[in-house]
């Protein structure tokens, strides 16, 4: 990986057209130290416009190391998607892209420029819940609430994709996303419940 | 006072900001000229820095500091507990373990504190070798500690044993573990001249309040802390850790907020512990099944540097009625970090116990339950006092009725269902609850009729913005719509850590009382208001119900709270002192079903069902998750969880989610819950002790004596891992 330039990786990702990279105008490159591993300095910053919950949202200068999760979290302001393990382990940071669901701290903010990202702020429409939403809060599918995000997110495209045909698949396609306060039986209800809202 | 608040399954009040992501954590808080920090960590576990290099990190663009120990602001040790380390790293070149931190950088972006701390350069002398293994050799009986004797004695163990018809005598092992909230710990620090105000994932905001002051040498008054949401802690956020007073040196010292939020890896060596264990446990009984005497020794690791020992042995001291017992706790130096308690921390002697009886019960071919109940007892066994109440054998009874218990067949490897193995086990639940100092609480009512509580307290997940709004519409008869209860600042009335369950019996405590104190004062003003239905009526004829105030005597004549307290034409303000919280003990009886596939060795958890003894249910629907979390907490400690230390090194290999396994969704089975729901007399918050910690204990052996019964293997060393079973 450290051997790519980071422009081939973007451009096998097949989006860098997507986004203007400019080399960085400051000081880095000039005042790095002769010798300080060349290959594994950032090179580029984009100018982004990410679709989030339909909104445009423009990013300026995002270094292409940014993680779709931090570009969402410290740049757009959206809070709401959440980091837990910042490598794809834990599912607090699941979003939507194209209505799949992705571990958004698995993705760079510079491969999402023209995708439709949905995030946990984007569900409800204005006072009225999504039905995930109010599943689970009465089933008291979240303690903490901290993973409860993610696990909405992943609720929703689990439904979509079809997965709630028992509980045993519910289970099984909800396991990508941890809860250590382990909330595991109440959102298996609350997306069974759900499911039966959603495919009226 | 209403009747109907208090135990309705309600669903919280906060749920609505957690299911929209308008919650706001500790991490989520975006302020103007926000730095962020990202830490270096030792990469050796037992020596000293001798030269750290940070020009190549400095040079990293957006850096706006780059600490190591010599030039890191100096800071005083704290001696405010739990502040648990003997050392503030970063102040000096000692390496006391692998993951210390050992610089602090500082930059405009997160990526780019990142980068720089990756470019630091270090060169270490090892100054001995690292101890990462349990040597039993090694053990030693350390001086007692705040937390009481590491020895306790009753009666006379060796007469005892002489006394028994059948002996047992067991090794049991646990390895460490991690808490793993999955809010990893975060500090922002934002100075105002010399005030400072520090947004910490915290369980204790008084612990990180105390502890700022006093190393960074501010008085008390100048640090506000503050935390609305706590994104789960198990106990690792309930002490201060060194890297909140460093981000706090730093932001003063750059004169801008910084942030720091620890990686996951960072958080298996910044955040306390659960201790790796070693018990010994001996038990002689009566062929009748009453314990004549037990005998144990528990053997817990600890740093070279400090002596952080809990006594977890109150299971072995208080449960059983059991006339002669020894108990001590040993320990044994590794170079590893500091330990600290973790959800339910009498969970590994509980663990051995329980497990230890089943192999008695077996031994004397008696039923695992009768033979509990004929060595119950209504006392604390430690002190010889009554508890308050204690319904633990209606527990038994309730939960091997609905499990179907009288169905065992006794012999291991008697039940089998088509090609797998089935076991049954059960065990008791029990954990000390409260015991601790308590809480203050504040009460405004407006004159719009609104009500305001306001406790430093902290949700860290189990439901305390809810019950307590349920506790202050219980006590002042008031609709819950008109009540905000409002936690998480230290402005707010001090209180004890979320810890040790005493957040429903010492916060509710304090809601009790501050509340009836207001009700009380707004009664005495409207049988003297002028005007008032209520003019003239005696006080203590006045009941509250539905946000007003009538006379018992007379239904229809009646007044509301805003009515009153506007005519008064001031908001009423009370304020209640804490006082300590007693030490209660939630029981509880817990049954597993497993299968065991006997050619993999697999084991599934595939029913549980629990019956609880918590005194009054504050609300069925939060406890009932509590009990949740605790039993699938107990199958990960039983059949997964295992931070794994390379013991030529000392250096934990498996810091992350994916090789640290804890329970998903598909490992979780039905889990069916009772709970008895009977005021305990001794509680002041309307009947409810602690119970957060009493539902992992008991799962743990009631799954491996399961394992037992299926397979005829007492596995003795968890977790119970494939390989055990083959």
């Amino acid at each position: 990986m450290a051997q790519h330039r980071r422009r081939d990786v973007l451009k096998s990702g097949g989006v860098a057209a997507a986004a203007v990279m400019v080399p960085f105008a400051g000081t880095e490159q000039a005042a790095a130290a002769p010798d300080a591993p060349q290959a594994a300095q950032p090179r580029a910053v984009a100018d982004l416009t990410l679709s989030v919950n339909g909104t445009r949202h423009r990013l300026p200068g995002v270094e292409a190391r940014v993680t779709l999760l931090d570009a969402l979290r410290e740049q757009a302001g959206l809070t709401g998607t959440k980091k837990g393990c910042d490598r794809g382990e834990c599912g607090a940071c699941t979003v939507l892209v194209d209505g799949r669901r992705v571990k958004s701290c698995l993705t760079l903010a510079v491969m999402q420029e023209g995708r439709s990202i949905t995030t946990i702020e984007g569900l409800a429409r204005n006072e009225e819940l999504h039905p995930v939403q109010e599943a689970f809060v009465r089933r008291d599918a979240l303690q903490c609430g901290i993973c409860t995000p993610g696990q909405i997110m992943s609720a929703v495209a689990c439904i979509e994709e079809g997965h709630t045909g028992s509980e045993d698949e519910i289970r099984e396609w909800m396991s990508g996303n941890l809860c250590r306060c382990s909330c595991y039986p109440n959102i298996v209800d609350a997306v069974a419940d759900a499911a039966k809202v959603m495919r009226r | 006072m209403s009747t109907d608040v208090v135990g309705r399954p309600l669903s919280r009040v906060e749920a609505r900001l957690k299911v929209t992501g308008g919650a706001e954590y500790t991490s989520d808080i975006q302020l103007p000229r926000l730095a962020h920090a990202f830490m270096a960590m030792s990469t050796v576990s037992r020596g000293r820095i001798t030269r750290i290099d940070t020009q190549a990190a400095e040079a990293v663009r957006g850096v706006v500091a780059v600490y190591t120990h010599e030039t890191m602001p100096r800071l005083k040790q704290p001696t405010y507990r739990p502040f648990f380390k003997p050392y503030i790293p970063i102040q000096s070149p000692d390496v006391h373990h692998a993951g210390q931190p050992i610089a602090f950088v500082v930059a405009q972006t997160l990526e780019q504190a990142q980068r720089a701390a990756e470019l630091i350069e270090v060169d270490y002398e090892e100054t001995g070798e690292p101890q990462g293994e349990l040597d039993m050799g090694e053990a030693f009986l350390p001086p007692d500690g705040p937390d009481g004797p590491n020895t306790y004695k009753r009666g006379d163990v060796a007469a005892g044993m002489a006394q028994a018809d059948v002996r047992i005598k067991a090794e049991y092992t646990i390895p460490m573990h991690h808490h793993n909230p999955i809010e990893p710990h975060a500090t922002t620090a934002v100075w105002e001249g010399s005030k400072v105000t520090v947004y910490e994932t915290t369980q204790g905001l008084g612990n990180t309040q105390h502890v700022v002051s006093e190393a960074l040498q501010v008085p008390l008054g100048d640090v506000r802390v503050v935390c609305r949401h706590l994104g789960g802690g198990f106990g690792s956020k309930g002490p201060v850790w060194p890297h909140t007073v460093l981000t706090c040196a730093a932001a003063r010292a750059l004169g801008r907020p910084v942030k720091l939020v620890l990686s996951r890896a960072h958080m298996y060596t910044s955040s306390g512990h659960r201790a790796q264990t070693h018990q010994t446990i001996e038990l002689g009984a009566h062929r009748d099944g009453r314990i004549t005497a037990l005998d144990h020794v528990i053997t817990q690791q600890i740093t070279r540097d400090d002596v952080v020992l809990f006594n977890s042995s109150e299971p072995i001291r208080m449960l059983y009625d059991i006339p002669n017992l020894s108990n001590e706790q040993r320990a044994v130096r590794l170079d590893l970090p500091t330990q600290s308690f973790m959800r339910s921390p009498e969970a590994c002697t509980s663990h051995a116990q329980e497990a230890a009886l089943d192999e008695l019960a077996h031994a004397l071919a008696m039923d695992p339950v009768e033979l509990r109940k004929r060595n119950w007892s209504s006392r604390n066994m430690d002190n010889g006092q009554e508890w308050g109440s204690n319904h633990l054998r209606e527990c038994y009874d309730r939960a091997a009725s609905m499990f179907g218990w009288s169905r065992r067949d006794p012999r291991p490897g008697s039940m089998r269902d088509g090609d797998e193995l089935v076991g049954w086990g059960m065990a008791t639940s029990a954990h000390t609850a409260g015991g601790r100092p308590g809480s203050g609480a504040r009460i405004t009512i407006g004159t719009d009729g609104k009500v305001l509580v306001q406790v430093g307290t902290q949700d860290i997940g189990t439901g305390t913005y809810t019950i307590m709004t349920q506790i202050a519409g219980e006590v002042l008869g008031m609709p819950l719509s008109a009540i905000t209860f409002d936690l998480g600042d230290s402005a707010f009335p001090q209180s004890y850590t979320s810890g040790a369950s005493t957040t429903a019996p010492g916060v509710g405590s304090a809601v009790k009382r501050v509340c009836t104190a207001a009700r009380r004062a707004v009664i005495d003003l409207a049988v003297a208001q002028p005007g008032s239905p209520l003019r003239g009526v005696p006080a203590d004829r006045v009941d509250t119900a539905d946000g007003h105030l009538y006379d018992t005597a007379n239904r229809r004549s009646r007044v509301s709270y805003r009515s009153v307290v506007g005519h008064g034409g001031k908001p009423l303000d009370f304020t209640v002192e804490p006082t300590p919280t007693p030490l209660g003990y939630s029981v509880g009886a817990v049954f597993v079903e497993v299968r065991v596939d006997p050619l993999l060795g697999r084991v599934r958890v595939t029913r549980v069902v629990g019956c609880y003894d918590p005194g009054t249910v504050l609300n069925r629907k939060t406890a009932r998750s509590q009990v949740l979390g605790g039993v699938i907490w107990g199958i990960g400690f039983t059949l997964f969880e295992h931070t794994l230390v390379d013991p030529a090194t000392a250096r934990i290999v498996n810091p992350n989610l994916s090789g640290y396994l804890m329970p998903v969704n598909a490992d979780v089975p039905d889990i069916q819950v009772q709970f008895i729901d009977r005021p305990d007399p001794a509680s002041d918050a309307l009947g409810a002790r602690g119970f957060g910690e009493t539902p992992m204990t008991g799962v743990t052996a009631a799954i491996a004596n399961a394992v037992f019964h299926a397979t005829g293997k007492r596995v003795r060393d968890l977790p119970i891992t494939q390989d055990k079973l083959l």
